[in-house]
């Protein structure tokens, strides 16, 4: 029981049994405590009712609000028809007119609306396409990250075990006795290793633009502490971030800075004076806000190409993007990523 | 030289050990992991001594920073021990913390440099005598970082003073620099204090106090 409500309900009694020692000790003439004892009893319960209403759901509360004052009324109803004239019968048509009114409002409440089947199906099948799509987005993103762990230690590893390779053949051609008759080999191998390390160089970009290997390694915070480091121009990060975020809203909330990072600098080329580039991440238990402002001239275009990309990752995502103008002068922009559970 | 090896692919310990070894370097152990790192280079210090550790950064069990943060654990406890980190890709935060972890000799490359058997030699040698070695791409992205714009710092270096500085950054002695841009020692000591003025750095007189030097300033500068 509610403290408030105990310390109610013990009050009003005190002042009725107060009352009714009093009118015992004036000789006991008409009882006039029973209006003391029924204005305590309906304050009571009017308080109980309050309680009860506000814990109801909220979709429910007009019934129960309804209940509790018909209840109320009826008791006042009958307690008067009770002290003033128990003989009559008229008692009987207010109580039968709340009963029924309070029926019919619970009826109401009862039938569901006039949903169509079509409607129900509908909305279970965005629910439905809602979360595979999430799941996907989900796999994607952790397939990126596999993808990358296999060409680092497959692929990349070993065009590197050939680099070695090459790079001893050569050591063992120059040291041949035969050497310099040995020139055109020396050139093919040569040409080889340049091959397999170019190779190497382009599966580290590709990778660099799928799965950054430091968000994997050390996550979001310090990989984008890293694009901060080499952006070229002064940027902070603030990051208030508990725990990290799902594979997805990481890699989305890295390219959204890189990118925004990176076209804060380029417009900014023609400025003066050195840019300032604020980042900021805020992580909650179900979303992740990025937000990237810089002080530079302003007006981007949200259609451009890097913008609008972005603006994709986050629509997959079901986040919001918006990009505007600061107040006082520079570029705003902000994403919220949700984390997709508890749908 | 004697050094350790810490790398988790068979195949390119063993292409590590044997390159290693065509070179004359004493490889006392090639191990998988950073588990055993610790005793594994206090016997061998105890024993006939050790020069370098050479660690991949990816390493079991989690595969994701290992090397780094056994590489900043060996030059906490072993100084003397010179640290050279080998990894797929490079990160300015790896190689500033590298950077920053002490006075030893400390080298910061990507894998494939390793095919490049002299140069890979000579870094190696230089980490083990408490140089640096940095790779080549570290020094572009910082150098990228700061913009080489006529209106950065950079800008106020001739085309060949910025190459001096990037071989000078990489760690390499005037006669290492010299050789690699087929010119006398004597100009490149010109460029050098020439760098030196119009970066307005002062005078360092070992090769890694000079390469901590300019990286600090291009870091510095860089914000």
């Amino acid at each position: 029981m509610d403290d408030g409500l105990r310390r109610h309900a013990a009050l009003a009694l005190v002042v009725a049994v107060t009352c009714t020692l009093v009118w015992a000790a004036a000789g006991a003439g008409t009882f006039w405590p029973a209006w003391v004892w029924l204005g305590a009893a309906v304050t009571v319960t009017a308080h109980t009712g309050a309680l009860h209403v506000a814990r109801t759901a909220p979709a429910a509360r007009p019934l129960a609000v309804h209940a509790w004052v018909s209840a109320t009324v009826t008791s006042v109803v009958v307690a008067v028809w009770l002290v003033t004239s128990p003989g009559s019968r008229w008692v009987l048509w207010p109580v039968i007119s709340l009963g029924a009114l309070l029926s019919v409002h619970a009826v109401l409440q009862r039938v569901p609306r006039a949903a169509s089947r079509r409607e129900l199906e509908l909305t279970d099948r965005v629910a439905e396409l809602t979360r595979t799509r999430r799941d996907a987005v989900d796999v994607q993103a952790l397939e990126l990250r596999r993808i990358e762990r296999d060409l680092h230690d497959g692929a990349q590893a070993l065009l590197v075990a050939l680099s070695m390779q090459l790079g001893r053949a050569q050591l063992a051609i120059a040291s041949h006795p035969q050497a310099p008759t040995l020139t055109p080999v020396a050139d093919l191998v040569q040409g080889a290793r340049q091959h397999a390390d170019t190779a190497i160089a382009e599966l580290r970009h590709l990778v660099q633009g799928i799965a950054p290997p430091i968000l994997a390694d050390r996550g979001l915070v310090e990989a984008v502490g890293a694009v901060a480091r080499r952006a070229g121009t002064p940027v902070t990060v603030r990051a208030d971030v508990v725990h990290r975020s799902p594979p997805a809203v990481e890699v989305a909330a890295y390219f959204i800075v890189a990118e925004a990072v990176t076209n804060a600098v380029k417009h900014a080329r023609t400025a003066h004076r050195p840019l300032r580039v604020d980042v900021e991440l805020t992580g909650t238990h179900d979303r992740l806000t990025v937000r990237v402002a810089d002080d530079g001239v302003g007006g981007a275009d949200p259609g451009g190409g890097g913008l609008a990309g972005l603006a994709q990752r986050v629509a997959a995502l079901d986040g919001t993007f918006t990009v505007g103008d600061a107040r006082d002068g520079g570029t705003v922009l902000e994403a919220v990523l949700g984390y997709g559970h508890g749908r | 030289m004697r050094v350790v090896l810490v790398e988790d692919n068979v195949l390119l310990r063993e292409g590590l050990v044997a390159l290693l070894r065509d070179q004359g370097v004493d490889v006392l152990e090639a191990l998988g992991d950073a588990s055993r790192l610790s005793s594994v280079v206090r016997a061998a210090r105890a024993g006939g001594g050790l020069d370098a550790v050479v660690l991949d950064v990816r390493l079991p069990p989690t595969f994701s920073d290992e090397g780094i943060r056994a590489a900043l654990r060996l030059r906490e406890d072993f100084p003397g021990v010179g640290v050279l980190v080998l990894s797929q890709y490079v990160e300015l935060a790896y190689s500033h913390e590298l950077l920053g972890g002490g006075p030893g000799g400390v080298g910061y490359l990507l894998k494939e440099r390793v095919a490049d058997v002299a140069e890979f030699v000579d870094a190696l040698e230089r980490v083990s005598t408490g140089g640096t070695a940095l790779d080549r791409e570290v020094i572009a992205e910082i150098v990228r970082a700061r913009g080489a714009g006529a209106a950065g710092p950079l800008g106020q270096l001739t085309a060949r003073e910025q190459e001096v500085l990037a071989l000078m950054a990489e760690g390499r002695s005037n006669a290492a620099v010299a050789a690699r841009l087929h010119v006398g020692a004597g100009a490149v000591e010109k460029h050098v204090s020439s760098i030196f003025a119009k970066l307005r750095l002062p005078p360092a007189t070992t090769d890694h106090r000079r390469v901590l030097a300019v990286l600090v300033h291009l870091r510095a500068t860089a914000g």
